[in-house]
């Protein structure tokens, strides 16, 4: 609660005391309090069901009175149960510390997905590490948490394996569910999703199927992608997806592609996807890995070296499940030593984890741009001025540049003898076209993905 | 207010609903029951904010109105009433007066504007057997914790699975689960009754009809059924992933008779330890198990229970009070013990049932 509210609600409290007995007040003012303020409503939360009922048929005229008189833009005022205060979480070693010949406990995780919603409560956004790399998904993530419903309708966010797409859809579920408590949220994988409808279909049973998804408020799809080709899951998403936003329900979908690049999709599916704000999360860079692996090692409360850290940080490149299993196995190793470990001990552990850098020869990105152009990758040695063919040339001229850090010189050199001055006049062309150009851009992203 | 109805059915909505007054609370209006003669019936309502009831009770009515009187003292007075099969109340300013052609009573009334409605719950709605309800609440909760620290396993947990409804209830030292198969059972992610609560529900669903019906929302539970509706808060939380740490294998499989290891595991008690300590133990030629309880101040007892065994031998202790509570849960007339690891839950079932399941930790060595 806002230290602000706390104090109207405090001054609520002693306006409303005097005017009702001792008894009265301690048996339906207990354990009450203002939970959030938004365009003009206050929300007063209660301890259960009971309270809620009287304070609002006894006690709503002297407690709106008492709020208007100390904050005059006040409407209206609204109950809600507060949850259960969230448990500090006590680790489950108990097992082995138990004196003896006492009962010991079964191994109950201590955090849960809630069943209610599928959530994870450790994906929180205090734990998420922002980035240039996805700086922009998780702008548009704080909005839709700001004001649900509203804004991004539907949120797609795509971006390859172990980026942290899913702590960030999940994030965003937890959030609404602790700022807007009355909020219906769910979070699903497709693949549940899925097995869901093929059983509903079995049991014949879809309009309970239907009916239980359109009821909710938000709509979290994890792995969307996987609905490739499954044209009956298709077309129950295609319903749900209708019927909640039309009322304006929030729908949020995850993916490891860009919806226009998932085989298979219907395209009313696609140009749904893309009605919203469909944001990419890029692999995240050296500063931003730092970060990640300093966070996480902050979690699993063990120090690591700074020097230790950046050398990880700079040595495992891609995915964040990969720097957290490098984490996993540097601590399973030192807690085994029972001494904090070394560099040089990391970097024999670690060397698995270590991707090559990738060679590529000028000849196969020439091989791969004019593959990709559909033209055979002799043309672009020849001396030919035909349109499609120079286009390509100057893109691949481009890419080794840009990308591969060529010469110019040699790239002219490589590339039928060209002067090193047309390099630098493709370079310069292709790249003050990008600037206006998204179908040029949307085919650079492609063809950097043949290189990977 | 002035009306005529049985004694007898008076007597019962009375008693019930006195058992659900707020006596622990400091407001005295809660302390009392409301009644409220409309139409063909009166309404009987108390609550302690934790659960709250209304029984309707059919009466003749005259003159209209509602009275608020002591649940304490209304009940005593209705306890001794048997003399007569109707009862007339008549409420004249602040007096109820009770009365049978033997007994005349007045009672002092309260102001009733300050009694609670009790909550109305939106939500899902079920109609189910009541005595399904009460089969598998009785079959499992006796295992919820009893603290209110983890409020979500003070209490028992109902959700649904295919055709099967099931309640699960544990207190993290053991667990217990009954699963009952229900035709055509609505989707029920989760309901969690507080433990405190249990009590009192089971006591008004032995009056209820056949069939009741369940409202719910995430915070509150509605009961309805033939003129009575009665309503409990529900907690708001998540129930662990239990599923997850049933063994999945076994490595020792004991079939005994279940009087046979009743009696035995009784007999044990009286040399238990101060940790209601009990070693269960396979010797090798795999004939018998053998029960033990030592107590350094009154003795000790061995005994052989005959079994058929499967598996290898075995060595572990447990609670006693832990394994006697399961008996009042299983039907039939043998008893499956599954043994994995020596720190790993231990599964208890009837061999003739499967629906119901007990897992039960092994006490620290």
């Amino acid at each position: 609660m806002d230290s602000n509210l706390t104090q109207l609600w405090d001054t609520c409290l002693g306006i409303i005391q005097p005017q009702i007995t001792k008894a009265t007040f301690n048996t339906w003012f207990n354990n009450t309090g203002i939970s959030k303020e938004e365009e003009g409503i206050i929300y007063i939360s209660v301890p259960n069901e009971f309270a809620r009922e009287w304070l609002m048929t006894k006690f709503n005229k002297i407690i709106l009175k008492a709020i208007v008189d100390n904050a005059s833009h006040v409407r209206a005022i609204e109950f809600v149960i507060s949850r259960l205060p969230t448990q500090t979480i006590i680790p489950s070693n108990n097992l082995f510390s138990a004196p003896t010949g006492q009962p010991s406990t079964l191994p109950l995780e201590n955090v849960y997905i809630n069943r209610d919603d599928n959530l994870n409560p450790r994906y929180t956004f205090s734990n998420f590490v922002v980035g240039p790399f996805n700086e922009l998904a998780y702008s548009a993530a704080q909005s839709v948490v700001k004001r649900p419903q509203h804004a991004y309708n539907p949120l797609f966010i795509y971006g390859a394996s172990g980026l942290g797409k899913t702590h960030l859809v999940q994030a965003i579920g937890n959030e609404i569910k602790s700022s807007f408590p009355e909020k219906r949220v769910l979070y699903t994988s497709l693949e549940k999703f899925m097995s869901e409808y093929v059983s509903s279909v079995q049991n014949n049973r879809q309009q309970a199927f239907q009916d239980k998804y359109r009821k909710f408020d938000v709509l979290i799809v994890d792995d969307i992608q996987f609905i490739a080709g499954k044209e009956g899951t298709q077309n129950a998403l295609f319903s749900i997806f209708n019927v909640l936003h039309e009322q304006n329900k929030h729908i949020i979908f995850s993916s490891d592609k860009h919806p226009n690049h998932i085989i298979g999709l219907e395209d009313r599916l696609k140009t749904r996807f893309n009605a919203g704000m469909t944001l990419d999360i890029q692999e995240p860079d050296f500063e931003s890995r730092l970060a990640i692996i300093k966070e996480k090692s902050f979690q699993l409360q063990f120090p690591i070296e700074n020097e230790v850290l950046s050398y990880v940080a700079s040595a495992v490149t891609g995915s964040i499940r990969e720097l957290e299993g490098v984490l996993n196995v540097i601590t399973m190793h030192s807690n085994l030593k029972e001494k904090p470990i070394s560099l040089a001990e990391v970097k024999v552990l670690i060397k698995n984890n270590v991707r090559p850098k990738k060679i590529i020869s000028i000849d196969t990105v020439v091989k791969l741009v004019s593959d990709y152009y559909n033209l055979d990758e002799r043309v672009i040695y020849e001396k030919t001025r035909r349109k499609e063919i120079v286009r390509a040339r100057q893109i691949i001229m481009f890419v080794l540049r840009e990308d591969f850090n060529e010469s110019y010189p040699s790239i002219g050199a490589k590339l039928g003898g060209k002067d090193h001055t047309t390099v630098i006049h493709s370079y310069e062309k292709i790249k003050g076209e990008l600037v206006n150009d998204p179908h040029l851009m949307k085919e650079l992203e492609d063809i950097r993905i043949l290189f990977k | 207010m002035n009306i005529t109805c049985t004694t007898e059915k008076l007597k019962n909505a009375v008693s019930l609903a006195e058992r659900m007054t707020g006596k622990a609370l400091t407001l005295p209006t809660l302390h009392a029951i409301l009644l409220t003669a409309t139409g063909k019936s009166i309404k009987i309502r108390a609550t302690n904010l934790n659960l709250g009831i209304e029984i309707e009770v059919p009466a003749t009515i005259e003159v209209e109105g509602s009275v608020l009187v002591k649940g304490e003292v209304l009940a005593n007075v209705c306890n001794h009433l048997s003399d007569a099969t109707e009862v007339r109340l008549t409420l004249d300013h602040d007096n109820l007066t009770i009365q049978t052609p033997q007994h005349t009573t007045v009672i002092k009334c309260l102001p009733s504007d300050e009694f609670p409605t009790l909550p109305v719950v939106e939500g899902d709605h079920i109609d189910i057997k009541t005595s399904v309800l009460q089969e598998g609440i009785r079959s499992v909760y006796f295992c919820a914790a009893i603290t209110d620290i983890k409020p979500e396993i003070a209490s028992i947990f109902i959700y649904s699975e295919e055709n099967t409804l099931c309640f699960v209830a544990t207190d993290s030292f053991r667990l217990a689960e009954k699963k009952i198969h229900v035709k055509a059972v609505p989707e029920i992610s989760k309901i969690l009754i507080p433990f405190k609560n249990v009590a009192d529900i089971l006591r008004v669903l032995d009056v209820a009809p056949e069939t009741v019906r369940i409202i719910y929302s995430r915070n509150q539970i509605a009961f309805l059924g033939n003129g009575l509706y009665l309503t409990s808060r529900l907690i708001d939380g998540g129930f662990p992933p239990y599923q997850l740490i049933i063994p999945k294998e076994t490595l020792t499989k004991v079939v005994l008779l279940k009087q046979e290891l009743l009696n035995t595991l009784r007999l044990s008690t009286i040399f238990a330890d101060k940790f209601f300590q009990v070693a269960f133990s396979i010797p090798e030629d795999k004939k018998n198990i053998t029960l033990s309880s030592k107590n350094s101040d009154v003795g000790s007892s061995v005994s052989n229970v005959s079994a058929a065994i499967e598996g290898a031998p075995i060595a572990v202790e447990f609670n006693l009070k832990y394994f006697l509570d399961v008996f009042q849960a299983l039907s039939g007339d043998s008893v499956v013990i599954s043994f994995t690891q020596p720190n790993k839950p231990i599964v208890v079932q009837s061999v003739s049932d499967t629906s119901f399941l007990y897992l039960l930790m092994p006490t620290n060595r």
